[in-house]
């Protein structure tokens, strides 16, 4: 057995070569990226350790399941399933068409409006990007609003699920990082609607600049009686985002609850609109399986990976290679940015989150950062990774839903600009931390 | 228009199906699958029901939570060899799709079987942590509990089900790999 | 060196309690002239902390510094012994039990047939308790709903009439400020103090008069009888001064704490008097009955402990 224990000639600077190579060339292969993570523990578990050093990954495994905060993951998941099938969101939209009104770029901004109450609503991503693509995309394309726009609107609008509170990804940073939270939701509203907010900006520049971007609509005059029809489509989705937030802000219930008292709220929803079958709950709930069985695996991957490599040693390495960049905080900030960027088109978040904050976190802290603070930082930085080439889910998401001709290389490049002002809302959290009040 | 977003939508939210590579063990994964998806549903109610007792009457209970972890936990085991059966995990195929189908073969048939081999170190290290979860040192049955003031013997139950889905998920790839060696179904 | 540890904790890298356990490693490497070399682990850092048994029993770990609590699951007889709920009124009463009560012989003979042997005990000190409300004694925890960790320590409280909520600690501070709970069992008074949770509580109860966790210090069995006899008095040793030095270093920042709580003056310190703190302790002991009758084990825990706070006049013989 001796051939097993040569992984250790490498150092741990090798090493931790090899498994990042090892794991881009494997995920190239067009294997699962849970199984790829996982296998790559594996063998750095074998190659390092030897077979005693194999059931760490299964009690890894057995404990990241074994979670009261990871209960968030399906209730979220599940919520945006029912909505899929009900006509919730689709009444949603049509209201927002009275709000957008009839100004350039209206159904983008309209677009918009739908993707900030959907991600107060809800805290993942798929679901929203989804819906989007559903229900707006089409519309864009037939009035013949510019592609790059159309698709870059769905795309970036739906992961601003994950910024705008509540948020899976700030859950799961509040996990790994000890910290509140209810403070990292507080920290993240402004700069969540920040971000939405420079979408907006963007959209409007460009429509008002080039008309033919975005045609106005044929002028259909809605009547007052028909507008108060369409905005009662409003008053099920807000009801329902003041059911998740009231409750984590009203004392009633706890984080993890509140994302259950969401599901509850969008079935209400379904019932009160008659819409409500049991085939509509089996099939969101179906779903559901399949989605947090995706979702939740790339996880156990990701922390039977951080298990293996701990136990080799790695934390340390790493923390010493970030903080031995340089003297001054700030670079040291930026390198990590510049490795969540990097990770960030390769690795799914909850890999990301469960790989780099145990190392992370603590140097934020010991160089005197608020850990809050760099919780927003690091969700801005993930809606980037939503967006980025070649591992990018919100551009998979759309194309799952989009017209054929849609290519997955048309959704990235009309990412860009998106992407651009991710990381334009990432620099100036960091140049002004007072965005998010700490 | 309205017609084209009822399409779109029906169509995705019709319930998927495992595909012809994971054989009949792949429908009978994605048929039991069900009793799963009504283990999330019971924990939306179980917890909404946790905090009627706890904000409306004063009596919060202390079996809701540690069962809807419980069953969470159930369902997010059971979802990796339910995504495996329906081929629904997430990858990266840029460089997989543009490879020829033979091509794309050989990959499938190396992809399944590297699954394969993992899956079953991970079932034998499994097993050995449910030696330790269901005996005592000497010898006797006994489940794990959690310890806490209920102390139900969910880890042990979680453990054992852990290894029961490991040995599934040699089994799915054990289909897997043979039937893209057959040619079964579309490389 | 000869021999390496690397030993997993139950605390975080930044908290107080692992800043000091890393002391420890130091203090072994000194007392075995560097023949010993020990690596502490923050918690979850390998495996979660509830997993550290198996892992130091499989060889993945070579020992943890551990809430002997966590250990429950495998037989409750371990969460009798780390909390009988209002038993000790102080380090020492405990570090004696353990040295000179048998509690040490036992702890080994639970211990050994899992692969660990158990090398000493130790504890930051008796917890302090966490309150909005005003708390003066046993009645004013009728209805009180609060945080309190699994077992043990939720029966007491069920049977002092409150209703115990199960949450992790990363919600306690915002749970407080929500008012989701009233009160919480968490820490002591200096760490309590120092994660702002008496900017939400500001009706803390000092000194406790619940809980005062065992930590043990373990390692695996094989590797601890490869050590030359020298060397595993020397660990001991270490362990044995190590305690000291923690409790009275927690006492010292607690009392600090206090003197800072009250010169603020926005924070209430409740004291509880004598009568209210042995009623309390009745509460318990009827749970501590109930607890023995639930394993082999729980019972020679329970009979050790009652003997021994018997002959040493901290309980009445009934
Ligand atoms: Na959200
Ligand atoms: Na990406």
């Amino acid at each position: 057995m001796d051939f097993l224990f040569d992984f250790q000639s490498l150092g741990i600077g090798g090493a931790t070569l090899a498994m990042f190579v090892m794991l881009m060339a494997l995920l190239l292969t067009g294997m699962p990226l849970a199984f790829v993570t996982l296998l790559v523990a594996l063998i750095f578990a074998l190659g390092w350790f030897g077979p005693m050093a194999v059931p760490l990954i299964t009690s890894r495994i057995f404990s990241f399941v074994n979670s009261f905060v990871f209960v968030s993951v399906p209730m979220f998941v599940l919520m945006a399933a029912i909505l899929d099938r009900s006509g919730i969101a689709r009444d949603l939209f049509d209201a927002m068409k009275v709000l957008a009104g009839r100004i350039r770029g209206g159904v983008a901004i309209q677009t918009l409006l739908v993707a900030v109450v959907l991600a107060a609503m809800s805290g993942i991503i798929g679901g929203e990007v989804i819906l989007l693509g559903l229900l707006a995309l089409p519309q864009m394309l037939r009035l013949g609003y510019d592609r790059n726009l159309a698709i870059g609107v769905c795309c970036a609008g739906g992961a601003l699920g994950t910024m705008v509170p509540p948020s899976i990804v700030l859950i799961i940073y509040g996990l790994t990082a000890n910290v509140s939270v209810g403070d990292l939701f507080s920290a993240a509203f402004l700069p969540g609607l920040m971000l939405a907010g420079f979408y907006a900006a963007y959209i409007l520049i460009r429509a008002y600049m080039n008309p033919a971007l975005a045609p106005i609509a044929e002028p259909e005059d809605i009547t007052r009686a028909e507008k108060l029809r369409l905005l009662k489509g409003l008053f099920l989705p807000i009801l329902v985002v003041i059911f998740v937030l009231g409750s984590i802000y009203g004392g009633i219930a706890s984080v993890t609850e509140a994302s259950a008292i969401g599901v509850i709220g969008v079935t209400l929803s379904t019932i009160i609109r008659g819409e409500f079958t049991v085939d509509l709950m089996i099939g969101a709930a179906k779903q559901t399986l399949r989605t947090v069985g995706m979702i939740v695996w790339i996880g156990i991957g990701a922390s039977a990976l951080v298990g293996v490599f701990n136990l080799m040693g790695g934390i340390n390495f790493v923390s010493n290679l970030i903080t031995g960049i340089s003297d001054n905080p700030t670079v040291v900030i930026l390198f990590m940015m510049a490795i969540l960027f990097v990770l960030g088109m390769f690795l799914d978040w909850v890999g990301i989150a469960l790989l780099c904050m145990p190392i992370f976190v603590p140097i934020v802290r010991d160089m005197g950062y608020d850990p809050v603070w760099f919780g927003v930082v690091f969700a801005m930085n993930m809606q980037v990774s939503f967006l980025s080439p070649p591992f990018g889910p919100a551009a998979f998401y759309l194309k799952s839903v989009a017209p054929p001709d849609i290519s997955l290389g048309d959704i990235f490049r009309s990412l860009l600009p998106f992407i651009g002002m991710q990381i334009l809302a990432v620099a100036l959290l960091i140049a002004f931390p007072g965005i998010t009040g700490h | 228009m309205t017609d084209v977003i009822d399409e779109t939508l029906a169509s995705h939210n019709q319930t998927p199906e495992a595909v012809p590579e994971a054989g009949l063990f792949g429908k009978a994964v994605n048929a039991i699958g069900l009793l799963f998806a009504i283990g999330i549903l019971a924990s939306a109610g179980l917890l909404f029901y946790e905090v009627v007792m706890r904000y409306v009457f004063n009596a919060p209970t202390r079996w809701v939570h540690e069962t809807v972890v419980f069953l969470s936990a159930l369902a997010f085991v059971y979802g990796g060899l339910y995504a495996a059966a329906i081929d629904k995990h997430i990858r990266v195929v840029i460089f997989y799709d543009r490879l020829s189908a033979g091509m794309k073969r050989v990959f499938n048939i190396l992809i399944s079987l590297t699954c394969l081999i993992a899956s079953l170190f991970f079932a034998w290290a499994a097993w050995l942590s449910v030696k330790r979860a269901a005996w005592t040192p000497q010898g006797d049955f006994r489940l794990e509990t959690s310890g806490s003031a209920w102390n139900p013997p969910y880890p042990g139950l979680l453990k054992i089900f852990l290894l029961i889905i490991l040995v599934l998920l040699v089994v799915q790839f054990t289909i897997f790999t043979i039937n893209y060696l057959r040619r079964k179904g579309q490389a | 060196q000869e021999f390496t540890f690397r030993i997993q904790s139950s605390d975080p890298a930044g908290n107080t309690n692992f800043v000091l356990q890393k002391e420890w490693a130091e203090m072994v490497s000194e007392k075995t002239d560097g023949r010993v070399a020990v690596e502490m682990l923050p918690v979850e850092t390998i495996v979660a902390h509830s997993e550290t048994m198996d892992a130091v029993a499989a060889g993945i770990l070579d020992g943890h510094f551990t809430d002997t609590s966590y250990a429950s699951g495998k037989d409750p007889a371990f969460g009798l012994i780390a909390n009988p709920v209002g038993a000790w009124s102080s380090p020492d009463q405990m570090f004696d039990f353990m040295e000179n009560g048998g509690g040490k012989e036992l702890m080994n003979e639970m211990l050994e047939p899992y692969g660990l042997h158990f090398i000493g005990a130790t504890t930051p000190g008796l917890e302090a308790f966490v309150s909005k409300v005003p708390l003066d004694g046993v009645d004013d925890l009728k209805g009180l709903k609060l945080r309190a960790p699994e077992g043990m320590v939720q029966n007491v409280f069920a049977a002092a009439g409150a209703s115990p909520v199960n949450l992790p600690g990363s919600e306690v501070f915002t749970s407080l400020d929500k008012g989701v709970i009233d009160a919480a069992d968490y820490n002591t008074f200096s760490t309590n103090a120092a994660q702002g949770l008496h900017d939400v509580a500001k009706h803390p109860v000092y000194p406790g008069f619940h809980s005062m966790p065992l930590i043990e210090v373990s390692v695996n069995k094989a590797k601890w009888d490869s050590l030359p006899d020298d060397l595993k008095t020397a660990m001991e040793d270490s362990v044995r001064e190590f305690a000291t030095y923690q409790s009275e270093t927690v006492l010292k920042r607690d009392m600090e704490a206090v003197e800072e709580a009250k010169a603020g003056g926005e924070i209430t310190v409740h004291d509880w008097s004598d009568e209210d703190r042995a009623k309390f302790r009745a509460i318990a002991r009827s749970q501590w009955e109930k607890a023995a009758q639930a394993s082999e084990n729980s019972q020679k825990v329970y009979d050790l402990l009652t003997t021994y706070l018997v002959e040493n006049g901290l309980m009445a013989e009934d």
